[in-house]
């Protein structure tokens, strides 16, 4: 029996992470952060993009226990929620 | 990374475990809404119920299959044996991104849900999983 469609070729390649495995967090050292964001989520819709401060607070708290290495937030997307430079931040009058 | 935020997909989850694995894993969320080149963030759960250390390997999958070329994982707790000590229970996070470059393939156009799969194994002696960089033959 033949069939033109060919199953086989085509395969999902499941690639490794860029940045590796996440060591997990047995202690739950950031499970409050994790909470936070799940509460931010289901208030939300699940919209990501209005959460997506809880979910820096989450990352940062796993860099700071040692369980996520440590990068700058702009490299992870979090570029615009970095504290603006103190020479933007003051001095810009709100209509 | 720009994020093309008119482009809202929805990011569905499923869990799976093999049949030999007695682990309870599951999404915390059974969906997220998401715009690419924006990085994400999703949990899973696992949870060993037995009286033993158990070590389990996942390995994931993308669905629609055209739409995996665009799913980034930056970091999540996949293809590395995990240990759960008895009744240990952990979150497991994704950290994740779609390819602003989805919102320009014309085959995506009509692409609103992307589901992610995760399935994990028990991490045995002489097991060979589909795995990134390794060959089996």
């Amino acid at each position: 029996m033949s069939t033109a469609m060919n199953f086989g070729t085509k395969s999902f390649k499941p690639r490794a992470p860029d940045k590796g495995s996440f060591p997990l967090d047995h202690f739950g050292e950031c499970k409050a952060f994790k909470e936070t964001f799940m509460k931010c989520l289901r208030d939300n819709h699940f919209d990501n993009s209005l959460c997506r401060l809880q979910s820096k607070d989450y990352l940062e708290c796993r860099m700071d226990n040692q369980l996520m290495a440590k990068e700058p937030l702009a490299k992870l997307g979090y570029k615009d929620l970095e504290d603006p430079p103190p020479s933007q931040a003051d001095g810009d009058p709100k209509p | 990374m720009t994020p093309v935020k008119e482009r809202v997909i929805r990011i569905s989850f499923n869990a799976d475990t093999h049949a030999s694995l007695q682990w309870n894993f599951r999404p915390q969320q059974t969906e997220i809404y998401v715009v690419p080149g924006e990085t994400a963030l999703a949990f899973y759960r696992a949870k060993n119920p037995t009286n033993k250390p158990i070590i389990g390997i996942s390995t994931y999958n993308v669905v629609p299959f055209d739409a995996g070329q665009y799913f980034n994982k930056i970091q999540c707790f996949c293809f590395e044996e995990q240990r759960l000590n008895p009744h240990e229970e952990v979150d497991m996070p994704v950290f994740f991104y779609i390819d602003p470059e989805f919102d320009e393939d014309p085959r995506m156009a009509r692409v609103d849900t992307i589901t992610l799969s995760y399935t994990f194994f028990e991490a045995k002696e002489g097991q060979k999983l589909p795995l990134p960089g390794y060959s089996y033959n």
